[in-house]
């Protein structure tokens, strides 16, 4: 998935890249963030990514409805792609368990893309570690069968987003390097921006191994459409008493 | 395995994979790597892998999982693509961050497969959401 999510927030800036048939998705990915920070546009735009062209369907399992649509990226929202996302509401954690231990059931196609929106939400409702750990794990075994039942050469990327809190108490510090041991690859979102009268969101995401850790800012226009740039790495710019170091540093 | 264990376990089962044969016995060299990096877990682990105490379910989907008859006559879940066993000792070390990344179970799981040898057992795409289910209901 860290690929995946990787070639979405390079898109925002350079010319579409020739990685367009890359079949590998990457490791599973957790993307962090307060609330507000933008976890379900970017899940969003991860989902519409990978629901193009010759790729396969994407399952998006949220606990309640979307709203609204979340804009797209740059591009119009492509109904061709739209009609690939394949949206379930587990209202429950024991609906959650239920829906992993039986995807090897589903009928149709298996997805290139498993995305889960507030994974905290069903934590809390069983913060036991073990159940946490549990549910985890069923999360990488059910993007495992799909890749399985996808054939060779493809996997089906995993996506994960959590809810931080600006105090973290105990329980979720247990909960979140419980989850660093099985997601390889993090994004974090946070509200920062490069320079002064300027606003956003840094995207830090860190791949797992797979490379150097990447940021990129993220900005809304009015309306409504997500732009993505690198984050500007030169520290010309002094930051005014802002978060200081913030410019790039890896 | 989606989660990737230490660069050092990793090498060491590949290379026992190489050097195994079916259900032969694993050189002694290997024996005293694993007691070098898993302490009494690698004896334990090596004694259920002796005893047959590995089950691989499978399903006509292809989704597997993997069940130990562990010693006190449990049966505990592992699951095939990524570290989870339903064990008391691996929610324990998973807690402590710090701790091993394997229980008996999970390590005994992975030297079947080195040996290619334990037990198989086929069961239908229901009865296999069955048993992953069952773990979330297993009593504390």
């Amino acid at each position: 998935m860290a690929e995946t999510l990787k070639r979405v927030l390079s898109r925002g800036g350079a010319a579409w890249s020739r990685e367009e048939n890359t079949p590998a998705a990457g490791p599973p990915l957790l993307l962090l963030g307060a609330p507000g920070s933008g976890k379900t546009t970017m899940l969003f735009a991860a989902a519409l990514e990978a629901a193009g062209e010759g790729q396969g369907p994407v399952l998006f399992l949220t606990r309640r409805p979307l709203q609204s649509l979340p804009r797209g990226t740059g591009t119009a929202l492509d109904p061709m792609r739209l009609q690939k996302i394949r949206f379930q509401y587990p209202p429950s954690t024991r609906e959650l368990f239920w829906l992993l231990c039986s995807a090897h059931e589903a009928p149709g196609p298996a997805p290139s893309l498993l995305l889960l929106d507030g994974l905290e939400e069903y934590l809390a409702e069983d913060p036991e570690p073990q159940k946490a750990a549990y549910l985890t794990a069923l999360l990488l075994d059910t993007a495992a069968h799909f890749s399985h039942r996808l054939g060779l050469g493809r996997d089906c990327g995993l996506m994960v987003a959590l809810q931080t809190q600006e105090e973290a108490d105990s329980g979720d510090i247990l909960h979140l390097a419980l989850l660093q041991r099985y997601f390889p690859a993090q994004c974090w979102l946070q509200p920062d921006a490069p320079g002064p009268g300027e606003h956003g969101l840094r995207a830090c995401l860190e791949p797992g191994g797979l490379g150097p850790r990447t940021e990129w800012w993220v900005t809304f226009r009015s309306d409504g459409e997500m732009m993505i740039a690198p984050w500007p790495t030169q520290a010309g710019d002094p930051s005014s008493g802002k978060r200081s170091s913030s410019a790039g540093q890896p | 395995m989606a989660v990737v264990l230490p660069a050092v376990v990793e090498e060491l089962l590949s290379e026992m994979a190489a050097a195994v044969q079916e259900s032969a016995r694993i050189p002694d060299e290997y024996l005293l790597s694993l007691k070098f990096l898993f302490g009494s877990s690698a004896t334990q682990a090596l004694d259920l892998v002796d005893r047959q105490s590995i089950t691989l379910i499978a399903s006509p989907s292809g989704r597997r999982v993997y069940q130990v008859l562990g010693s006190s006559g449990k049966t505990y879940t592992c699951l095939a693509s990524c570290h989870y066993c339903s064990c008391p000792a691996f929610a324990f070390k998973v807690l402590r961050k710090s701790d091993s990344i394997l229980c008996k179970h999970l390590l005994a799981v992975y030297l079947s497969q080195v040996m290619r040898t334990c037990q198989q057992l086929s069961v239908s795409d229901k009865q296999l959401t069955d048993i992953l289910l069952m773990e979330k209901k297993q009593e504390p």
